[in-house]
C-alpha cells in the first residue's frame, strides 16, 4: 500500500502530454517488449495436487498475480489422472489446463508424448535463479526434497546408515513399503544390490529377499504416517519434507540419510501445448519462482527451494534443507530410463512383489 | 381391466384407432407413429452418443498396442485380450472378483430376505420409518461409507477397542486390508438394494396363500420353502443380479478396505488406464469385466428361469 499511494497521487496530477506518452510507451511495450506481464491476464487453470499444495499456492503464489489481473483457478487431483487427462486432450486445440504439476518422471513422460510446450525462459525473469541441477527445457522445477530413511528410535536403536538396514532380520515384519512408491522402492533396492539409475533389475531380487523376511505394505503416504504413529511400522523410505512434517505432527520418527546418496524428488510445473492462456501460465511460473512463495513452501510444507536467491536462515529451513556439500551430492534419477521401464516395473511390482 | 376401460374411454389411443379400421385410421396410425418416432428420436440419439459411442471408442483402443514411452500406438491386434487370458495374474484377479461378487450376493440374500419379509409383512405404524432406515445408507456415497469402515476396522478402531475392552483379544486384530473387510464393505453397500427389491415383490404375494398352507397343516418352514420362496423368486433373481453386478464392478471398497495387495477388476482397470497410461490393456480389461459380468448374469438368470419352469411356476 505504501508504494501505491505516491503512484495514485502522480496519476491524479498527470498532464495530457504525459498521458499520451505513457500510452504510447505502454503500446510499444505490449507490441515488442518481453516479460510475462505483457499479455498476462484472465484465468490461469493450474492442475495441481489438492490439500496443502493447493492451499499454499493460493496463499503464496496467487496474491503475486492479482495485481496483473491474473486469477488462479485450480484443477486438483493426483498426477497420474492428470497425465491421462493431458493425453486425452492432446488432440484438442484448447486444453483444460494452463499449468500441469507433475513429478520429474511424469513431466518427462509427458514431454516425450509431445504434450508439453518447450519453456521459453525469456518469459520467466526468475528462471535465471533456478539451480542448474534441476533445470530442464520442458518444465520449471518448483520445489524439491530428498529421499531418506525414517525410523522409530524406540525400536531401531542403531541409527540406520544405509537402505540395507531395512533388510535387517531384527526388524522383520515392521518395515513399511508404500504401494504408490514402487519406482523409488525398487530404485533404493537397486542402489544396494549392484544396480544403477539405468538398471533397476538387481533391485527386484533384493526386494524378493525383503518379501521373504516379511514387511507391511501401505497404500499411501498418509496410511504410512498412521502406521508409524501407532508403532506398527518402525522403519520406511520417505521424502525428508514429509518426515519433518510428520515429526511436527507428533509421529515418533527420526531421519537418517543413506550412505548410497540422497535421491531428489522434484515437483515440476509445465505448460501443455494446448494451454488456453499461455501468457498467464508464464506469469504463474515466474511468480512461483519468486523468493517469497519459495520461502512459504519451506515453512509450511517442508520442501526446499529450487532457486538460489532464497534466504535459508530459519529454523525450519535448516531442518528440511541440505548443506551446500550435500546439495552438490544430491542425485537426480534418469527420466528416460523410467519412461522406458515404468510399465514393466509396475507389472513386476503388482504380479511378483505384491502378490 | 383398468387398461381395457381406459382404451375404450380414450378413442385416440392406438388400440381404439386400430379397432375402428379404414384408411383414415391407418393414416392416423402412421402419423402417430411418426410423432412417437420424432419424440423418441432425439433422446435415443443422445443415449446412443453417450452410452454406445464411448464403448465403441474403448473397444477400438483395446485393439491398439501400448509401447512404453509412446503410450498408445495405432494397431489392430487382440494381443491385449490374449494377455489377459494367458496371464495367470489377470485370470486370478477376474476369478477373485467373481468369487467375491458371488459371496457378497449370497450374504446379501441371506441377510436381506428376513429384513425384506419383515418390512413387507409388518403392519406397524413405523413401517415408513423402517423403510427409510434401509434407504438411508444410500444417501451416503460408497467411498464415504468405506472410509467409515476404515475407522471401525483400524488397529485402534472401534471394533478392536470393543474386543480388547471386553478382554476377548490381547492384541488388535488385523481386519483392515484383508478380504474380510472388502466382503463386509461390499455386502453392507449392496444390502439395501436387495432388501428393497425383495420387499416390493414379497408385498405383492397374497398372505392368504401362506395362511392356507399353514391351515392345511404345513409347518412354517415348509410353507415358506414351498409357497413364499418360490413366489418371491422374481425378487430373489432381480435383487441377486443387481447385487452381483454392483459387486463385480466394486471400486471404493476393494481399494480402501482391501489395501494394495488385494486386487479386484475395477481397481486394476483404473490402474492401467489412469496410473500406467496403458489404455489398450485397460480398455481390454474393461471389456472383459463387462462381458464376464454380462455372461454370468445372463447365465444365472437363464438357469434360475429354467429350474423355475421345470417346477411349473410361472
Amino acid at each position: 500500500m505504501a508504494t501505491r499511494s505516491p503512484q495514485t497521487r502522480s496519476r491524479a496530477a498527470v498532464s495530457r502530454r504525459r498521458f499520451l506518452q505513457a500510452t504510447a510507451m505502454t503500446g510499444a511495450a505490449a507490441a515488442f517488449g518481453p516479460g510475462p506481464a505483457r499479455a498476462a491476464s484472465g484465468k490461469v487453470v493450474v492442475g495441481t495436487w489438492g490439500g496443502d499444495y493447493q492451499n499454499l499456492i493460493q496463499k503464496n503464489i496467487a496474491p503475486l498475480l492479482q495485481p496483473q489481473g491474473v486469477d488462479v483457478i485450480y484443477d486438483t487431483g493426483n498426477d497420474s489422472p492428470r497425465k491421462t487427462k493431458m493425453m486425452a486432450e492432446k488432440m484438442l486445440p484448447r486444453g483444460a489446463m494452463d499449468i500441469s504439476a507433475l513429478n520429474r518422471a511424469g513431466s518427462y513422460e509427458m514431454y516425450r508424448a509431445g504434450t508439453l510446450l518447450e519453456i521459453d525462459a525469456s518469459k520467466i525473469p526468475n528462471a535465471k535463479h533456478v539451480l542448474p541441477k534441476f533445470a530442464t527445457t520442458w518444465s520449471v522445477p518448483h520445489i524439491f526434497s530428498g529421499r531418506i530413511i525414517l525410523y522409530n528410535p524406540k525400536f531401531v536403536t542403531d541409527k540406520p546408515t544405509s537402505y540395507a538396514d531395512l533388510w535387517n532380520p531384527k526388524y522383520a515384519g515392521h518395515v513399511g513399503i508404500i504401494d504408490i512408491q514402487y519406482q523409488t522402492t525398487i530404485q533404493s533396492a537397486a542402489m544396494i544390490s549392484g544396480g544403477s539409475f539405468t538398471n533397476y533389475e538387481p533391485g527386484k531380487a533384493k526386494l524378493m529377499e525383503l518379501k521373504k523376511l516379511d514387511f507391511k505394505m501401505m497404500p499411501t503416504n498418509e496410511a504410512m504416517a498412521q502406521a508409524l504413529k501407532t508403532e506398527e511400522i518402525w522403519m520406511c523410505i520417505m521424502w525428508k519434507a514429509r518426515g519433518v512434517m510428520w515429526q511436527n505432527a507428533g509421529v515418533p520418527v527420526e531421519i537418517a540419510a543413506p550412505k548410497e546418496g540422497v535421491v531428489t524428488y522434484i515437483s515440476d510445473f509445465t505448460i501443455p501445448k494446448n494451454a488456453p492462456n499461455k501468457e498467464g501460465a508464464y506469469a504463474f511460473l515466474n511468480a512461483m519462482l519468486d523468493p517469497k512463495p519459495q520461502e512459504g513452501f519451506i515453512e509450511d510444507m517442508g520442501y526446499n527451494p529450487t532457486v538460489d536467491d532464497v534466504e535459508l536462515a530459519s529454523a525450519m529451513a535448516k531442518r528440511v534443507g541440505f548443506t551446500a556439500e550435500e546439495q552438490a551430492q544430491l542425485l537426480v534419477e534418469d527420466s528416460e530410463y523410467l519412461a522406458q521401464n515404468d510399465a514393466q516395473l509396475k507389472e513386476w511390482w503388482d504380479k511378483e512383489f505384491k502378490s | 381391466m383398468a387398461v381395457e376401460q381406459d382404451t375404450i374411454a380414450n378413442p385416440s389411443s392406438h388400440d381404439a384407432v386400430r379397432r375402428e379400421g379404414g384408411a383414415g385410421s391407418r393414416s392416423a396410425t402412421g402419423i402417430s407413429t411418426l410423432s412417437a418416432a420424432a419424440l423418441i428420436g432425439p433422446a435415443t440419439i443422445i443415449v446412443v452418443i453417450l452410452l454406445v459411442a464411448p464403448l465403441i471408442i474403448l473397444f477400438r483402443y483395446s485393439l491398439n498396442r501400448f509401447v512404453p514411452g509412446k503410450f498408445m500406438v495405432d494397431a489392430l491386434t487382440v494381443e491385449n485380450y490374449i494377455k489377459i487370458f494367458a496371464d495367470p495374474y489377470y485370470r486370478g484377479v477376474l476369478f477373485r472378483t467373481g468369487v467375491i461378487a458371488a459371496l457378497c450376493t449370497a450374504l446379501c440374500l441371506v441377510f436381506g430376505y428376513p429384513a425384506a419379509y419383515l418390512l413387507a409383512r409388518t403392519r406397524s405404524r413405523f413401517k415408513t420409518w423402517l423403510v427409510l432406515l434401509v434407504v438411508m445408507p444410500l444417501f451416503v456415497g460408497n467411498a464415504v461409507r468405506a472410509a467409515g469402515w476404515m475407522v471401525v476396522f483400524g488397529r485402534q478402531g472401534a471394533f478392536n477397542s470393543i474386543l480388547s475392552a471386553l478382554g476377548i483379544v490381547d492384541a488388535p486384530l488385523d481386519i483392515m486390508y484383508t478380504p474380510l473387510a472388502v466382503i463386509i464393505g461390499i455386502t453392507g453397500f449392496n444390502l439395501p438394494f436387495m432388501v428393497l427389491t425383495l420387499q416390493s415383490v414379497i408385498e405383492g404375494i397374497d398372505p392368504a396363500l401362506e395362511e392356507a398352507a399353514l391351515g392345511m397343516g404345513a409347518r412354517p418352514l415348509r410353507a415358506f420353502v414351498r409357497v413364499t420362496l418360490p413366489l418371491s423368486m422374481p425378487g430373489v433373481v432381480a435383487g441377486s443380479l443387481l447385487c452381483f453386478i454392483l459387486a463385480m464392478n466394486a471400486y471404493a471398497n476393494p481399494v480402501l478396505l482391501g489395501g494394495p495387495r488385494f486386487q479386484m477388476m475395477a481397481p486394476v482397470v483404473y490402474a492401467q488406464i489412469s496410473e500406467q497410461s496403458n489404455w489398450p490393456l485397460g480398455g481390454a480389461l474393461a471389456f472383459v469385466l463387462m462381458l464376464a459380468t454380462l455372461a454370468l448374469t445372463v447365465g444365472a438368470h437363464a438357469l434360475v428361469q429354467r429350474r423355475h419352469r421345470r417346477r411349473g411356476i410361472a
